[in-house]
């Protein structure tokens, strides 16, 4: 059984515009050991998706529909203090550290010891301190560095510790938002590579998530890409980045440069995507898209599986395929 | 090192400004309307006492020996004589600076801490009737007339239930009784400061909990309060030892922003009670004519208004290790 | 820059107003503000008339020639007499009276310094800049009430006039310092540059392009600083150094104080307070709820992520 299955997740936002639906219809798995990158513009509820999995949706947020099983449980209706009890221990995050995303009155090392001594009793705090040595090492601090503050790290350094912090309860799924945007590209291609390397040795699953696929082509196996709250296509990273089937995907495509490769003209997306409070019907992508037709304004696209793992939603491919 | 920095800039401006102070205080003695001998010299002072007197505040000289005189007086602690008591000034106000600086510091420290906790409490049942009521009470605690609300709790807390006494510092009879021991004095300073102190009390820690309030509503929405939720740490962990240190940082500086409103009250306060402090010193010195009395309490008013702020800007730089490093 | 545009073009000033003021009206604190401060306001415009009705109603000289002490409430004198028989009510309206003659023109003076001082500050920079906030850094540790005592033993009984101007002086620093730093933004916009590559004077730099940007957050803390002048001048009254020729509610009370019938007379004693402490609260809430207008990122909603 995978590790982790969602099945048909919506989730939305109450504004005063009315609901904001973020998330619509969103399915995937992960399996164990895994790592499954999420891309799209900033807005197409691929963050949403992230903190939903570990319950921190904001106040206003709420799951419409929809499934998300963790070991066979489904974390979305069990109680908040079972929820508590499964961060970090099963489920941590790697935030945006350009975000402020550690405390800045609070010394690194027990930002991170705070956690591990949260979640286990038998620990001593010596012992969570040894612990937090330990993790320093794994992601290349220095460990003099262990009594000092957020704002004596330099940007690369702060995401290294975010990253030990993610490790400290040793979970089996980490969830990466954004882990490397705002750092400069040389630190960000350290990062990437250490965290690789860090998930394969520990057998951790990953969501990685970012608006830049070049970067999650780097790290993950399978690729869904999102659009206006749906995700789109979704296949493995050879299928997706070097075959990519819906026109959302080749437009994000062109629109990056590749981290190694060759730099092309970079061609940004024209328009914006639509409003979620009252989304249009048929394909949410078609306004922008160059192959539209008037079909797409018609029927909502469901999904064609092109190879067995390798799925898009796409008219174009149902016309293909025929009527099923 | 950063903090060193810090702090000695802080030191230079504090001396800087009260050396304008003082400056600014010498112009206005001579500009003032008459005579500034007899405005220094008790009248009813024996000819030869007060000839002594003249020669050392430096009366007759000219005028900027006599702003060197000031200024080395004022650091030596020669302040004159006071009219009214016939002393040194220096020694009088010596004497009250102990009962300022109690009354002064505890009901402010006191309503500080309150008034965090308060405006932390508020903040994290936002919207909720709590919350309401307590914006609502702190408003209204806030902007009371101080003076007013010393009467008011004299009437309802000493007048008619008589728990408390109406005015003063001490009890006579406790004082006066061979047999009482430091404990029984204490607890009777201790008894005669519940009103003023409840009376600065109420005046500040509305400010406070408003500013705490705010700024725990802006700290809830930073990232590392996601990040701790994120980690699993108990709500109470996440209010307590994440938000609330961060968020009662724009407190402490408002303390040390409103200290000078706060001395204003503190004068008030002593007056109303005849607590025997600096602040009730100056106003009875102003209504005696006693200018001697007058000025030297006006300066050590804002000395301590001074030394407080510093006091305040240590206590942020300890908070916050973005300055202490 | 979205801002810009909106900062730069304000054809609709009136609509502005009008929306602006709808947001007011919906806010709870300003609702009670206003309302509490048109009740003061009612009181300060008919402080004349019980003087016409009946000399005896003249709150300094009027004197009820039955009546020698304080007397409690009764039909001919509403909330009762103060010891020398004169009406507390009519005191009390002459009160308010009082009050918004101090606060209105002793915020009105120390928002003009305040925000001359901080335009000229952030828009010039440099040693003047340097020079007017330390001033404003001397002047914010002074306790202003002390100060006003100060000046009183010096230079011997002070006028309304002349107090109102001394909290004006000592009131401008806080103001000054937002005001600065709004100048100094402003001074790195396009419109500004554009208009000093034009040929524009300094002056008119300051007058036409800065100073409509920034009033509304002056008048916004214009409202503070009537407060603050309505505590010191009643403080000061209260500890007797009012000016002898007016009646304000600090002046009553320290009047009820000073002879003694403070435990006997809380017709007397209560009504000056409340209208102290209302009328800061009614400023202040005004003050609050205009705050929230002027900041539209109080009102956002909390937005999706």
């Amino acid at each position: 059984m995978a590790l982790l299955e969602v099945e048909d997740l919506s989730i939305g936002y109450r504004t005063r515009l009315g609901l904001h639906r973020a998330v619509e219809g969103v399915s995937f798995s992960l399996e164990e050991g895994k790592s499954l990158g999420f891309v799209g513009e900033s807005g197409c509820g691929k963050t949403t998706v992230g903190m939903s999995l570990m319950g921190l949706l904001p106040r206003n947020g709420e799951v419409l529909r929809g499934r998300v099983l963790f070991e066979g449980r489904d974390i979305l209706s069990i109680s908040e203090e079972e929820l508590r009890l499964l961060r970090w221990k099963k489920i941590s995050m790697i935030f945006q550290a350009a975000m402020n995303a550690l405390n800045p009155v609070k010394k690194v090392a027990d930002q991170i010891s705070e956690a591990i001594l949260a979640h286990s009793s038998s620990v001593s705090k010596a012992e969570a301190s040894r612990q937090v040595e330990g993790l320093f090492q794994l992601v290349g601090v220095p460990k003099e560095r262990m009594r000092d503050y957020p704002h004596q790290y330099s940007g690369g350094m702060k995401q290294r510790a975010v990253i030990a912090m993610a490790l400290a309860c040793k979970p089996r799924l980490i969830i990466a938002d954004e882990p490397t945007t705002a750092l400069d590209v040389i630190v960000q291609a350290q990062i990437l590579e250490e965290t690789r390397l860090l998930q394969e040795q520990l057998g951790i699953s990953i969501i990685f998530i970012s608006h830049d696929i070049s970067i999650v082509a780097d790290v993950c196996h399978d690729i869904g890409i999102m659009y206006a709250g749906e995700l789109v296509e979704y296949g493995s990273r050879e299928e997706v980045f070097d075959s990519p089937a819906h026109p959302y995907t080749r437009a994000l495509l062109s629109s990056f440069p590749t981290l190694t490769g060759n730099r092309e003209m970079l061609k940004p997306i024209p328009g914006e995507p639509p409003n979620l409070v009252d989304p249009p019907k048929g394909c949410r992508f078609r306004e922008r898209c160059q192959e539209a037709s008037h079909e797409c304004s018609l029927i909502s696209p469901a999904w064609t599986e092109l190879f067995p793992r390798h799925k898009v939603r796409c008219i174009r491919f149902e016309r293909k395929k025929g009527p099923q | 090192m950063e903090i060193k920095r810090y702090l000695t800039r802080r030191i230079i401006q504090i001396l800087v400004s009260f050396f304008v102070i003082l400056t600014v205080l010498f112009l206005l003695f001579r500009l003032a309307p008459g005579d500034p001998v007899s405005r220094m010299i008790d009248p009813s002072m024996s000819p030869e006492d007060a000839e002594h007197l003249i020669a050392q505040l430096g009366l007759r000289e000219p005028i900027w020996r006599q702003y060197l005189v000031y200024v080395k007086n004022f650091f030596t602690g020669d302040f004159g004589y006071s009219f009214h008591y016939g002393r040194p000034v220096l020694k009088v106000i010596w004497e009250k600076l102990p009962n300022t600086l109690l009354l002064f510091t505890s009901s402010i420290i006191l309503s500080a801490l309150v008034g965090i906790f308060l405006g932390k409490i508020a903040a994290w049942n936002k919207g909720k009737p709590l919350d309401s009521w307590m914006t609502i009470g702190a408003l209204v605690t806030h902007t009371v007339f101080l003076p007013w609300l010393a009467l008011i709790l004299i009437w309802v807390f000493a007048y008619k239930l008589g728990w408390f006494p109406i005015t003063g510092i001490i009890s006579e009879e406790i004082w006066l009784d061979p047999d009482a021991g430091a404990l029984a004095k204490a607890l009777d300073v201790g008894h005669h400061m519940v009103l003023p102190m409840a009376t600065l009390f109420c005046i500040h820690f509305g400010s406070y909990l408003l500013i705490m309030r705010s700024s725990m509503l802006e700290t809830l929405k930073e990232d590392y309060i996601l990040t701790a939720r994120a980690k699993g740490l108990r709500e109470s962990v996440i209010r307590d030892r994440h938000a609330a240190p961060n968020a009662a940082l724009p407190v402490v500086t408002s303390v040390g922003l409103s200290l000078a409103f706060s001395i204003n009250g503190g004068a008030l306060t002593e007056t109303v009670f005849t607590w025997p402090g600096i602040g009730r010193e100056l106003v009875f010195a102003v209504s005696q004519n006693d200018y001697p009395l007058a000025q030297a309490s006006f300066l050590l008013i804002a000395l301590v208004v001074l030394a407080a702020n510093l006091v305040v800007d240590i206590l942020y730089a300890y908070l916050d290790p973005r300055i202490r490093y | 820059m979205k801002g810009d545009k909106e900062i730069r073009h304000r054809p609709h000033w009136f609509e502005q107003f009008l929306e602006g003021w709808s947001v007011f009206w919906q806010n709870p604190l300003g609702k009670i503000g206003v309302t509490l401060l048109g009740i003061f306001a009612l009181m300060a415009f008919s402080s004349f008339i019980p003087p016409l009705v009946n000399p005896m109603y003249h709150p300094m000289t009027g004197v009820d020639p039955e009546i020698y002490s304080s007397v409690g409430p009764s039909a001919r004198h509403w909330l009762g007499t103060d010891f020398m028989g004169r009406d507390i009510f009519s005191q009390l309206l002459a009160g308010a009276r009082i009050a918004f003659m101090v606060g209105v023109s002793a915020a009105f003076m120390s928002i003009f310094l305040g925000t001359a001082f901080g335009m000229i500050a952030g828009y010039m920079g440099g040693f003047v800049d340097t020079l007017l906030m330390r001033l404003a850094d001397v002047i914010m540790v002074l306790p202003t009430l002390l100060v006003v005592l100060i000046l009183a033993s010096l230079f011997g009984q002070l006028n309304i006039w002349t107090i109102v101007l001394i909290i004006a002086l000592f009131r401008w620093p806080g103001v000054s310092r937002v005001i600065r730093s709004q100048a100094l933004t402003l001074k790195q916009r396009p419109f500004i540059e554009a208009a000093r590559v034009a040929g524009a004077s300094h002056i008119r730099i300051i007058f036409r392009h800065i100073m409509p940007n920034v009033l509304p957050l002056a008048f916004l803390y214009m409202t503070f600083r009537v407060t603050a002048a309505i505590i010191i001048e009643a403080a000061l009254a209260f500890l007797g150094f009012g000016d002898p020729g007016t009646v304000s509610w600090g002046m009553m009370l320290q009047w009820v104080w000073k002879t003694g019938h403070m435990f006997k007379a809380l017709y007397w004693l209560l009504p000056p307070g409340i209208c102290i402490s209302l009328i800061t609260l009614s400023f202040y809430m005004i003050g609050r709820a205009m705050d929230e207008v002027l900041d539209p990122r109080l009102r956002r909603e909390e937005t999706a992520r």
